[in-house]
């Protein structure tokens, strides 16, 4: 096993996100109508997996990860938003994921913190965040302890599809050619680059976001909020920080015909005052605290809003783990495709759990690629 | 839109104010001091009255300075003002400015980051003990209102402004209890004997070392040599200083001066290449010979180009100045040069000097010291250099060290730990400090109340649409 990094390990979306741990049903897919929110139910079987598997990771890696999974709520301001989070925790009920509409006395003895505009909010037990910064290293730390060989500094440059496998040509610290019978590409807002070298098409679309953390304060906020009208994740890390953000868009640098993905993505001055704004007027204690950063990352999206996870059908033998919400999932996609790569017994059932994010949906997009 | 902002009201900034005025240009500046003059000439509150403020022969030229900067008509004064944000726009650049009463962002055609500099910070054991502050800071106590900010001084570092520190302590009435060069003494002869005409030239400046030596004589005063600082002791706050030689000396403060580095957070936060400056470390932004970056319309001036003193940090204001009125069509390549000659000519003989007292002052024997395993290197998030060492064993690019141990993350943005960080990196990987550049600069160059960043986007709706 090689896994071969451009820059070095947990330097990409993995080390940059926020560390959320989200198992509601996501505001984007809430936000498209009731049959996008139906059909985006079907999400909730991963989650639901998501919610074990985080339970169990600390022991799993032998590491702190500082995994907080004391409860979420995912808030409302309006009668129309509280009639959203109705409709939300049914689905989310009848897919096993306990989500409860808590407001009145009990949502202010649950958040005391909340601000008096927020008048209900969905809770789920389960939710929480962990550290972007400790899980990627536990990873890498597991994967060389089990004999993988991690290569940093190192650039693919070049796929040639042979039968019954792949020929790999690297470029930088581990410069080569390896042969590989299976490839899995987990390259974040990269990975369709690197697809094209494999002659198919992964269609992801980069998105950038910015986030914001305050300078670090005494325990104050144990749960992740979200909100269910407005863009807005927030939760207290470990060290105390607050971080700050929920999709707001930071804006890529453009040329050549493409967004380019080397360069920094710009911070967006609306974005950074509505992103707080939003932040303050559900919590207004942040309202004091004092920025210390705000940065910006790239993820990647497919067209369904769906990870894209699993094998590439037109092209034997290479799969593809990518198309956003990876922290929260990644250790369950990681598990799957393993599986899934592993072949055996345990394939068939990981293939089935990945099938909303399955690459086959897409695959008639490689149709005319010549193979 | 303004065609020019100046951030920084210091020496450089202020000349820089008086050519592009000079040239009709709309001009605002701005600093976080209320008043205008800089570290090197920081005013007492208004109201206040200094006797004999700054009366020192070094600082009659930057008097000067101030004087006709203050008189000037058509600049905007903004004090008080922190520039926490400084990105490009299609047709100049937009200043993310903010105030105790507010946030908001300012349009401008040109740009001139004209930041200064601060005190090399050097990690070493104790220095996070409540009273040690760097020589800078005392200074900026005593010089402005003669407040004493301690009981019993020691001064500690390699740079001779711990002569004048110690001085305009001395005469404000406070207790130096010694002054400490790491260096020995032969070393700063030898590398000031190497350049005699450099002293010469600048005799001045030689004869105000002259007399704080005899301010210090006179109070009884020790300046010793050849005496690295090892250690600040004390539980609570400072207690002593610990020398190399194991000797002790009590005091309540201790000042630190190792020499500067320049403020380079807007220029690498919009994107200007900066280049490591040679021993003291810190990113001196590269610029031309109009002082202009490699980012079209963003002009530096003064310490952000490398520290070199306020005589240099005039000159290049003033050549920046002109740049920025020639840049702009106010100002022909021809009236431009001449204006800028004299200038340019002072400018080449300054060098020398500045050249001078970096070897003098030459940090690089107290940089290369290990200090012990469990000495903090970033003070914000308290990481020490064992924590670091652990990591550098399996990573060395500056971000994921940050990224692995919080190193950088803190308040401070990194001022504090990324030079010592990039050294510590470059021991390790055998390359120069700096060489695979440094912490990605980031929004916002200072803290920022979040309520007061709520309100921006009405202002910059504009900024965005453009």
């Amino acid at each position: 096993m090689l896994i071969v990094e451009a820059a070095h390990a947990n330097a990409g979306a993995s080390g940059q996100n926020a560390g959320s741990l989200h198992f509601q049903i996501e505001r984007r897919f809430l936000e498209q109508g009731e049959a996008k929110a139906a059909e985006a139910a079907a999400i909730t079987g991963l989650s639901r997996m998501a919610v074990d598997d985080w339970r169990g990771l600390e022991q799993a890696l032998g590491a702190d990860l500082h995994v907080h999974m004391h409860g979420g709520l995912m808030v409302a301001e309006t009668a129309d938003e509280v009639a959203m989070l109705e409709r939300k925790a049914a689905r989310e009920r009848a897919a096993g994921l306990s989500a409860e509409l808590v407001d009145g006395a009990e949502l202010r003895r649950i958040a005391p913190y909340l601000s008096e505009r927020v008048i209900a909010a969905n809770h789920m037990a389960d939710e929480g965040h962990a550290d972007p910064r400790a899980v990627t290293p536990a990873f890498v730390a597991a994967a060389r302890a089990a004999g993988a060989v991690l290569a940093e500094r190192t650039r693919v440059t070049a796929i040639a599809r042979r039968a019954g496998g792949f020929a790999v040509t690297l470029a930088g610290a581990g410069a080569g050619t390896v042969q590989a019978d299976q490839l899995l590409i987990a390259a974040g807002v990269w990975s369709a680059g690197v697809g094209a070298l494999a002659n198919v098409h992964l269609p992801l679309f980069p998105v950038a976001l910015q986030m914001n953390v305050t300078e670090r304060v005494a325990p104050f906020l144990p749960h992740l909020i979200q909100h269910v009208g407005r863009r807005l994740s927030m939760k207290q890390a470990h060290a105390g920080n607050v971080l700050i953000g929920g999709g707001w868009p930071s804006r890529m640098a453009a040329g050549d015909g493409r967004f380019d993905l080397s360069r920094r993505p710009e911070l967006l001055a609306p974005s950074l005052a509505g992103n707080l704004a939003v932040a303050t007027a559900v919590l207004p204690h942040v309202g004091g605290l004092n920025l210390i950063r705000s940065w910006t990352g790239t993820t990647a999206i497919t067209a369904d809003q769906y990870p894209l996870v699993g094998a590439v059908p037109c092209a034997p033998g290479l799969f593809v783990a990518a198309g956003g919400s990876a922290f929260t999932l990644g250790p369950t996609f990681a598990r799957l495709i393993a599986a899934q790569m592993a072949g055996g017994g345990a394939a068939a059932e990981a293939k089935a759990a990945l099938a909303i994010a399955a690459p086959a949906r897409f695959d008639h997009l490689n149709s005319f690629m010549g193979g | 839109m303004i065609d020019l902002a100046i951030i920084g009201g210091g020496p450089a900034g202020q000349a820089a104010a008086e050519q592009a005025a000079a040239a009709g240009l709309s001009v605002a500046v701005f600093d976080e001091q209320p008043r205008p003059g800089g570290q090197i000439a920081r005013q007492p509150p208004a109201g206040f009255t200094v006797p004999d403020w700054l009366a020192g022969r070094a600082y009659a030229e930057v008097r000067a300075q101030l004087a006709r900067f203050e008189g000037l008509g058509g600049v905007a004064w903004h004090g008080g003002t922190a520039v926490a944000g400084l990105a490009a726009g299609a047709d100049g650049f937009r200043l993310t400015v903010v105030t105790p009463d507010g946030a908001e962002r300012v349009a401008a055609r040109r740009v001139l980051v004209a930041a200064g500099c601060y005190d090399l910070p050097v990690p070493l054991p104790g220095w996070t003990l409540p009273g040690v502050m760097s020589a800078g800071a005392a200074q900026a106590f005593v010089k402005s209102q003669r407040i004493v900010p301690g009981g019993r001084f020691v001064l500690a570092g390699t740079h001779p402004l711990m002569l004048v520190v110690a001085a305009q302590i001395v005469e404000s009435g406070g207790v130096v209890a010694a002054v400490m060069f790491d260096q020995p003494l032969g070393r700063c002869v030898a590398r000031a004997l190497a350049d005699p005409l450099t002293i010469v030239r600048h005799a001045g400046l030689f004869v105000d070392a002259a007399a704080a030596r005899r301010v210090l004589a006179r109070a009884g005063v020790p300046v010793r040599f050849g005496r690295p600082l090892a250690a600040v002791e004390g539980s609570e706050a400072v207690a002593a200083a610990r020398f190399a030689d194991g000797s002790i000396m009590a005091c309540d403060r201790v000042a630190l001066c190792y020499g500067f580095v320049p403020q380079a957070d807007l220029p690498r936060q919009a994107g200007a290449t900066v280049r490591w400056q040679a021993v003291a470390g810190g990113w001196a932004t590269a610029h031309d010979a109009w002082m202009e970056t490699d980012r079209p319309g963003l002009f530096v001036a003064g310490e952000t180009t490398g520290v070199g003193g306020a005589a240099i940090a005039l000159c290049e204001g003033r050549l920046a100045g002109i740049g920025i009125a020639r840049s702009l069509g106010r100002l022909d390549d021809a009236a431009a040069a001449g204006l800028a000659r004299a200038t340019r000519r002072r400018h080449a003989r300054l060098s020398g000097f500045a050249r001078m007292l970096a070897a003098i002052a030459d940090p690089a024997e107290v940089l290369a010291r290990v200090p012990p395993a469990d000495t903090i290197l970033c003070r914000c998030e308290d990481v020490t250099h064992a924590e670091i060492d652990a990591v550098l064993a399996t990573a060395t690019a500056p971000n994921a060290v940050k990224l692995a141990t919080r190193c950088g993350m803190g308040v401070c943005q990194g001022r504090m730990c990324e030079g010592a960080l990039l050294r510590r990196i470059a021991a390790a990987d055998g390359t120069a400090p700096g060489a695979a550049g440094g912490f990605t600069a980031r929004f916002p160059a200072r803290l920022v109340p979040i309520d007061l960043l709520c309100g921006l986007d009405d202002v910059s709706a504009e900024a965005v649409a453009d």
